[in-house]
């Protein structure tokens, strides 16, 4: 059998990070979870997840940060960004240029997210 | 503050010129007049004097004339020795040639009548004795004659007897051998007085008296034939008094207290008076007149110079006073009234040119005075617009100020309470989402459980809506306006909005169809709240009829009109509508209108509105048009 995507979800709330881990597991992933950035980054680092679910508000960093030097790791790690708040239009070309492939904002439409995850995935599969 | 009344300078200088030329004039005037009167009295006294003394002569002289006709006749040669028949001839031709002869008689040596002529004798006339008579003794004496005797004759008239001797002219020496005796009227003496002295006057009087009283003569003849004809006591007891032989003076002698001029004068050798007497008044008419008349020249005069002095001071006080009045002008700032002065060539005439130099300084000064109050007033009321405006922009920019620190607290709070009610939505959504897969996976679901779930899910959604709806009114957003076309813009946007069936749809577009630049995103959203709005306020079964109009109501603006036929806005939340969080609904943020004004105001366009409670209400979103 072939192993599950691998997902990293970061995220301070220790609630929604394990309710969005346990709806992506059921959806068919292998979920893990970091509370702060450089747990995330340990972790990414550990376990080279297929893609990553971050915050872009963590305590001890800003999620772009994350981003940029998870890019930096990795070409094609899939990058998710979640926000709780409207961002500019400004602020996402921002982050898509530090790498973020996606935004999705709180709360999530999950069925809709684990499809895009998968279709991403597939995506970088096929190159 | 009226001037205090003051004395006119005009009336000053005319009571000085008055005292200076009146004073001395009056001083002289008197004194002429009483030297004059003095002069003139005594004059007339002196007159009075050699009146009674002519007219004492004049009676000495009128007896003169009859003893020397006396005498003439006794003289003749023979007439001593005539016999009684040519005696009587002689004495008929005496009577012939003065009539004032009464009565002539021939007296012989023992002083018998011996012939005896008159004009009023019978033809036998008693024969009297003056043998001891002095008509006898003194004419017969070593004086030669006699005058005297005095008495009325027959009670009427007063008449003198004069007697001379009769000489006998053969004897040597020569001796008297009789007397010739007259008795001669003295009536034309009163004639004479009456015509030498003209009397006027009822207390004036011409008298020739004897020393004891006896009337003589009267200037008044009718007063001699009075029966008590007699010189007042009064008079006589003045004269008495007189030592000399003629005088005169005031005598204070009438009853009524009037003063007399009286002049006498004695004769030479009958010892008579001659008395006249004048009132003051009378006498002194001349010098009364003379007075009245230097009296009036004076009063003349003093018209004369006061006219004279008027003018004068006239002319003096004429360029003070056009001083005065160019000053009264000047101190009242009428400087174009100021009266022509006059240039005279003295003091006045100085203070004249100074006082035109000054006027002249004056007015410029105040020219400059005046124009520096308008240009002070002019910068004072620039200055006070300019406070004014500025006041008003630092007002504005406070209320925007505070506005905006208002907005912005309240979109600091939206972020916050968003960001921070998100995330317990987000795991609420995703444990639902968990328990739903679950429950999918774990076969047919309870239909009960299966509905609850959906009520979180929808209670989520709507929860995130209001989030979202904070949020949107919160963000500040960049503008990106791009240039549209009102009509097509408006009817795209109607013809994507879904209006409900009992929602009447009416679009009244302009033919202008004017273009506007705005951020059609928050353009739409303003017009999609007030849609919303329009919508909710006509519920059914009833509806209503929404109108959507494009107007161009004046140059340089567009506006679209959203009017409902809802129950209207009660008139004291009016002002409230637009303010964020108010709300009338049972559920809502309070936010549609809110954005609604936001969007207008960030477009420089605004938002106003209309509204009829029971008949409906009208937005009107105006909007700059595009150049």
């Amino acid at each position: 059998m072939t192993p599950l995507p691998k997902l990293l979800v970061i995220d301070d709330d220790a609630h929604l990070r394990e309710s969005l881990a346990e709806v992506l597991e059921l959806g068919g992933f292998e979920c893990h979870q970091a509370g702060n950035a450089k747990d995330g980054l340990a972790a990414a680092q550990k376990l080279s997840p297929d893609a990553v679910i971050m915050d872009i508000q963590l305590p001890d960093s800003s999620g772009f940060q994350i981003c940029q030097e998870l890019r930096r790791r990795s070409k094609t790690m899939i990058l998710i960004m979640m926000t709780g708040r409207f961002l500019s239009s400004e602020e996402k070309t921002q982050g898509f240029e530090l790498g973020a492939d996606e935004y999705i904002t709180k709360p999530f439409d999950l069925a809709e997210l684990s499809t895009r995850i998968r279709q991403l995935l597939s995506r970088n599969a096929a190159r | 503050m009226p001037a205090p009344r003051r004395g006119k300078l005009a009336y000053k200088l005319l009571f000085w010129f008055l005292l200076l030329s009146m004073g001395p004039m009056l001083f002289v005037g008197w004194h002429l007049v009483r030297g004059s009167q003095r002069a003139l009295r005594r004059a007339t006294l002196e007159m009075q004097e050699s009146l009674a003394v002519g007219f004492a002569d004049t009676a000495s002289k009128y007896v003169a004339t009859f003893r020397n006709a006396l005498a003439e006749t006794s003289s003749v040669a023979d007439f001593a020795s005539m016999n009684p028949v040519r005696q009587r001839q002689y004495l008929d031709r005496l009577l012939q040639i003065h009539p004032a002869v009464l009565e002539l008689s021939v007296l012989d040596a023992r002083g018998v009548e011996t012939l005896r002529a008159g004009r009023f004798l019978g033809p036998k006339p008693e024969m009297r004795d003056f043998g001891r008579d002095d008509l006898f003794e003194v004419a017969l004496g070593p004086k030669g004659r006699y005058v005297g005797r005095l008495e009325r004759f027959q009670g009427l008239y007063p008449t003198v007897a004069v007697s001379v001797p009769i000489l006998d002219q053969s004897a040597q020496p020569s001796r008297p051998v009789g007397v010739l005796m007259a008795r001669v009227s003295l009536n034309p003496l009163s004639t004479m007085l009456a015509t030498e002295f003209p009397l006027s006057g009822p207390s004036s009087a011409a008298v020739v008296a004897r020393a004891d009283g006896f009337l003589i003569a009267h200037s008044d003849p009718k007063e001699i034939y009075r029966p008590d004809a007699r010189l007042p006591d009064e008079v006589l007891k003045a004269l008495s008094a007189q030592s000399a032989d003629h005088g005169g003076g005031d005598l204070p002698v009438l009853s009524d207290g009037r003063r007399l001029l009286a002049a006498y004068a004695q004769t030479r050798d009958l010892g008579w008076l001659v008395y006249i007497q004048q009132p003051v008044e009378v006498a002194y008419q001349a010098s009364e007149e003379m007075t009245s008349q230097i009296v009036k020249v004076l009063i003349g005069v003093v018209l004369l110079v006061t006219a004279l002095s008027w003018v004068v001071a006239g002319r003096i006080t004429q360029p003070v006073r056009l001083l005065k009045e160019a000053a009264d002008r000047l101190g009242q700032g009428r400087f174009e009234d100021v009266p022509e002065l006059v240039a005279t060539n003295d003091e006045i005439g100085d203070l004249a040119h100074t006082f035109l130099d000054m006027s002249e300084s004056l007015k410029e000064k105040t020219g400059e005075l005046v124009s520096a109050k308008q240009e002070l007033e002019k910068f004072t009321k620039f200055l006070e617009k300019r406070v004014d405006a500025r006041t008003r922009e630092l007002k504005a920019a406070q209320d925007e100020l505070i506005k905006k620190e208002r907005l912005a607290a309240i979109g600091q709070m939206a972020s916050v309470v968003g960001h921070e009610i998100r995330n317990p939505l987000a795991v609420i959504n995703n444990s639902i989402y968990f328990i739903k897969t679950k429950l999918a996976a774990g076969g047919e679901p309870d239909s009960k459980l299966s509905k609850h779930v959906k009520i979180i899910e929808s209670e989520i959604q709507q929860a995130n809506g209001i989030i979202n709806e904070i949020l949107t009114y919160s963000r500040t957003r960049e503008l990106k306006p791009e240039r549209v076309r009102v009509n097509a813009w408006l009817e795209e946007l109607l013809a994507l909005y879904p209006f409900p069936p009992h929602v009447q749809l009416e679009k009244r577009l302009d033919p202008a169809d004017p273009a506007v630049d705005v951020d059609v995103t928050e353009m739409q959203q303003a017009v999609r709240n007030l849609l919303g709005n329009a919508v909710e306020v006509m519920p059914p079964p009833e509806g209503g009829r929404l109108v959507v109009r494009v107007a161009v109501p004046e140059p340089g603006w567009a506006r679209i009109d959203v009017a409902d036929s809802g129950a209207g806005i009660p008139p004291e939340a009016l002002d409230k509508i637009f303010s964020p969080f108010f709300t009338t609904k049972a559920r809502g943020t309070g936010l549609g209108l809110a954005v609604v004004r936001k969007a207008m105001d960030r477009h420089k366009g605004r938002v106003d509105v209309e509204s009829r409670p029971g008949a409906g209400t009208t937005f009107r979103l105006w909007l700059p048009r595009a150049a």
